[in-house]
């Protein structure tokens, strides 16, 4: 015995229920109140199929309850009434049903003023579940609001995979297992069996028994057949890729798989499922489909009803009728159903009303018409249509690789066609209103609705279905399709043929977003320095994937980040720092022609490089944008190092693997941004700190400004480039990555004497836009070329050819749109990076990149500007924040402007 | 969008597996005017029906192929390796190098 909750009251359910099933069990006849009109509702198939039962499971809204197994503790609610699923308030709009039309949005709300006033009215009055946690802004949002929720995805392959299985499906299988296949059968039930677990004699049309138990011990003795239980197909895709979900509890967790399982071949044993008649009360609690009341009697050992009605063309009323007796049920009377009228009653069935007589009942059974499942078929590609000799939709022209069995093919297989399309619709009164007829259930559509479509002109099925809404709720028209196009036939005069269908389209039955998503996993990745960092208690900052020091908590007293950052920032030009670089992309380019692949790649030239030398170069694409920039060191002949952006890594190596592909190019390129950590010493004492630690000679004759060098540095092997970024003499160091915490430390030891201290990005930023060093894609974008943006010294138009080549040359023999340029604030204010330019009260150009400047004693900064208007000591105004700020624009660089510093 | 690709290295493989490059087109060579550097750099034409294209495969061998894919279903009827279709060399010759055929 297992214990839930619904609507806080304590519920008791035997081994294999299903919420419904328990509930029904124990009394509960109303499940749910409908979308419009608030009517309550009862299970109608119990086979999640239609929308009555959905309900809210553990803050899971939505749920159908008549295929959810019940877990222990189990909190579930109802759904759409207040205050209870007995007396909800909002049941009047039944009776103001004449204010909502069909098309009532359409025709209320054509002023955008209205909708806006009366949205969260309706929005609280119609509709289904309530979501949680609506908003999700952060990355602990999502891991708060999913709590007690696991989300998976699994790929599977499969030579077959079957969908369904009942008799048809399992025959299947075991028909394609035999043939050697590796086999997949799917099936969203706990067990196999489909009909055959609800029914208790089943034949097949050559009228032979078929036996659940023992088709389910074959099945378990075929080794390669791999059954899926409790897993629903709600899409399938090109390339025969199904769509799956898997549903069930680890623990006392929900867990949801999403399977994405790929299939040579795939064949849709679906079936069929039952759809309501339609008359007028037809919704009322108490009128259940003839399956349904088979699974509750022969599934779940309930005994439905003291006396009941059935609603069937069969004289004696059918199968379902001598389940129903032999279970104890008296049958009260066996109605035709061209007969039906109405259903009397209010919030439950009290007797059927037929063309000539009354007669009470508390349940009426209706045997509806069959139809097969077929949704996935048509998304597969196959054609559905109405086949009037088979009183059925049937699949057609089936691409190869998918193929149908059993019911789901339109023909009876072991499920009788009782009940015929022509008695599906009442005989007159379809467009009366009241009581009303509903043809869907999920959006409370009524046949007269459907009347007033039609007369209104939206009398194509396509039309049809989106102005009345009917066939797009929680049951995607499994209820309601056929009647819907039953009614468009009649009205239209047309064959069913005629009419058509609607598309089914993926996913349904629906799927969650977190399944979708996948497992709660954050890529993160962390330089070799992380635990570094962590000593010296960095302030976190993510860049792309990657974790870095934004700042350090340097010293005992408690600062604001503005003072450390300016700490840092004076250390750097008056002592010396070092920096984490290990997140720079990392390449090596070797082999005999690496030099004019480069040379093909960067708009610099490269293959006159000098050994032990490096130089600044930039990647455009043939366009002259900007792509990239980096340093490229030539280690030796056949061997370069290049840099690239953080962020750009895997975009530079593909580009010069795609122009390398289809030459006889002899070059080899490697990404090792992960095999090396890097860090940048810099400021005036930057050379006293490294000389302790190496023998290579740091003196600027030895060493010069933009030279590289392999060398030991404190035991381990390294790269040294001599670069500038901070503007103070400086080495990039590039070692192997698991020695970064031993070299760190002895930079850090070796330092300690001239002061040194760590710094992170906020401080580097400061350091290099006083310098005006451009950062790609801070300061550049789509549109940025290297003339605009000042860089034409990384460009050499006297090369053969080269990627960019012929838009750079006509860029330098025409004039700029935008420029590049500097700006000093005349205010104390920074504006925001992305702040407007605005001259003579027009716009003229955006901040890219803002800062305090210590050496200018005001903020500075970066911004494009209109080319007429980049002049050296142009007042301009800066629009940040609702406020105008004075600036002054220039083009000099705002520290050291010779560049003496990196040099000496 | 789920179909299946033949790499020429590692056989049949889940698009997503993949990055999309380009459609393949011919490179002008530098000296030839601006209007078919305009046309290669800027015009697509997106055939409806089979179309040469560039693909990486990025979670395989991450090597860069030439497939003929029918836009309309999405088959993928053909796929080579650029070498295999035309080897060509990009030594330095006295006439204006053969170009390449390239991303866009």
């Amino acid at each position: 015995m297992k214990t839930f909750y619904f609507d806080g009251k304590p519920y008791t359910a035997e081994a294999n229920d299903t919420i419904a099933s328990a509930l029904y069990r124990s009394g509960v006849r109303v499940f749910s109140r409908s979308f419009k009109y608030h009517r309550p509702r009862g299970l109608l198939c119990a086979a999640g199929k239609c929308p009555n039962c959905l309900v809210d499971v553990d803050g899971t809204p939505n749920v159908r309850a008549c295929t959810q197994q019940v877990c222990s503790g189990d909190v579930v609610t109802h759904q759409n009434a207040s205050p209870s699923l007995k007396h909800d308030i909002l049941s009047v709009a039944g009776l103001v049903d004449w204010l909502m039309p069909i098309g009532f949005y359409y025709k209320t709300f054509t002023h955008p003023a209205a909708w806006k006033l009366v949205e969260p009215w309706i929005r609280r009055a119609a509709g289904l579940g309530v979501v949680k946690h609506p908003v999700l802004k952060n990355y602990d949002d999502v891991v708060e609001a999913t709590k007690g929720y696991r989300y998976e995805h699994v790929n599977l392959h499969a030579e077959k995979a079957i969908v369904g299985g009942g008799p048809a499906g399992m025959l299947e299988a075991l028909n394609a297992a035999g043939e050697g296949l590796d086999v997949v059968l799917v099936d969203d039930q706990p067990e196999l069996g489909g009909n055959l677990r609800y029914r208790k004699k089943v034949q097949n049309p050559q009228g032979n028994p078929l036996d659940a138990q023992k088709l389910r011990e074959q099945i378990a003795a075929t080794p390669n057949i791999r059954v899926l239980n409790n897993t629903s197909c709600f899409g399938l895709y090109e390339g025969n890729l199904l769509g799956m979900l898997h549903k069930t509890r680890r623990g006392g967790d929900h867990v949801e798989q999403l399977i994405k399982l790929r299939a040579g071949q795939i064949t849709v044993a679906t079936g069929c499922f039952e759809v309501p008649l339609v008359f007028k009360n037809n919704d009322l609690p108490g009128i259940m489909l003839s399956t349904a009341v088979q699974r509750l009697l022969n599934q779940h050992r309930i005994k439905v009803a003291e006396s009941a009605v059935v609603v069937s063309a069969e004289e004696e009323g059918g199968e379902v009728a001598a389940d129903m007796k032999h279970a104890g049920v008296s049958i009260a009377a066996v109605v035709h159903p061209s007969e039906v009228v109405a259903a009397n009653g209010r919030g439950q069935v009290r007797a059927i009303q037929t063309s000539d007589k009354t007669i009470p009942c508390e349940l009426i059974v209706i045997c509806g018409l069959m139809l097969p499942e077929a949704g996935l078929l048509s998304q597969g590609g196959a054609v559905v249509v109405w086949d009037a000799d088979l009183d059925s939709y049937a699949p057609q022209s089936l691409p190869s690789g998918l193929s149908v069995v059993g019911d789901a093919t339109g023909k009876a297989f072991t499920i009788p066609r009782v009940t015929h399309s022509s008695d599906l619709l009442p005989k007159e009164g379809l467009d009366s209103g009241r009581p009303k007829s509903f043809v869907c259930y999920c959006e409370d559509v009524t046949s007269k609705d459907l009347c007033n479509g039609i007369e209104e002109g939206f009398d194509h099925i396509q039309t049809l279905k989106r102005y009345s809404t009917a066939t797009m709720g929680p049951c995607q028209g499994k209820m309601c399709h056929l009647a819907t196009a039953a009614v468009r036939s009649k009205v239209k005069g047309e064959t069913l043929a005629e009419t058509g269908r609607t598309t089914s389209r993926p996913p349904n039955p629906s799927v969650s977003l977190g399944a979708l998503a996948g497992r709660k996993l954050h890529t993160l990745k962390r330089t070799p320095l992380h635990r570094k960092h962590e000593e010296h208690d960095a302030v976190w900052v993510e860049l792309g994937h990657w974790k870095r020091a934004r700042y350090y908590k340097a010293g005992p007293d408690e600062k604001s980040e503005k003072e450390y950052v300016q700490e840092e920032y004076r250390n750097v030009r008056d002592k010396v720092g070092l920096i984490d670089v290990s997140t720079l992309g990392k390449l090596e380019v070797k082999g005999a022609d690496a030099g004019s692949l480069l040379d093909k790649i960067y708009t610099n030239k490269l293959s006159t490089l000098r050994e032990g030398r490096m130089r600044y170069s930039v990647i455009c694409d043939d366009t002259a944008t900007i792509l990239d920039d980096g340093t490229v060191s030539r280690l030796a002949e056949d061997h370069f190092f290049i840099t690239t952006t953080t962020g750009n890594i895997d975009f530079v190596q593909q580009w010069m693997e795609w122009w390398k592909a289809g030459t006889d190019w002899s070059v080899h390129i490697t990404n090792v941004t992960g095999g090396f950590g890097a860090i940048n010493v810099a400021g005036p004492h930057a050379r006293d700190v490294l000389s302790q630690l190496t023998d290579c000679d740091l003196n600027t004759e030895a060493f010069p400004y933009m030279a590289c060098r392999e060398a030991v540095v404190a035991e381990i092997p390294c790269r040294l480039l001599r670069i500038g970024f901070t503007g103070e003499t400086g080495w990039e160091i590039h070692f192997p990555a698991e020695c970064g915490e031993h070299l760190w430390d002895a930079v850090m030891q070796s330092g300690e004497a001239f002061g040194i201290r760590p710094f992170g990005v906020e401080a580097q930023r400061t350091l290099r836009l006083e310098k005006m060093h451009v950062i790609v894609s801070a300061d550049t974008d789509a549109t940025s070329n290297p003339y605009g943006a000042e860089l034409e010294f990384a460009v050499k138009l006297d090369k053969e050819d080269f990627i960019g080549k012929p838009a750079l040359m006509r860029l330098n023999n025409s004039a700029l749109h935008e420029k590049l340029i500097g700006f000093e604030m005349q205010t104390s204010t920074v504006p925001g990076e992305g702040a407007m330019l605005v001259h003579e009260g027009r716009p003229a150009g955006r901040v890219t990149s803002s800062r305090h400047s210590a050496v200018k004693g005001k903020p500075i900064g970066l911004a494009w500007i209109a080319a007429e208007l980049a002049q050296q000591g142009r007042a301009i105004d800066i629009q940040s924040d609702g406020h105008t700020l004075k600036a002054v624009l220039t083009t000099e660089v705002f520290y050291d402007p010779e560049g003496s510093r990196v040099r000496t | 969008m789920s179909f299946l690709i033949p790499c020429p290295n590692c056989g049949k493989r889940s698009v997503y597996e993949f990055r999309f490059g380009s459609e393949y087109k011919k490179r002008p060579s530098p000296n030839q005017p601006q209007e078919a550097w305009t046309e290669y750099s800027y015009m697509k034409r997106n055939e409806a029906g089979l179309q040469k294209e560039w693909w990486f495969h990025r979670a395989g061998c991450r090597q860069w192929f030439l497939a003929v894919r029918d836009t309309v279903t999405n088959e993928v009827h053909e796929t080579l390796f650029p070498r295999d279709e035309s080897p060509r060399s990009n030594t330095p010759s006295p006439q204006p190098s053969p170009s390449r055929d390239a991303p866009a």
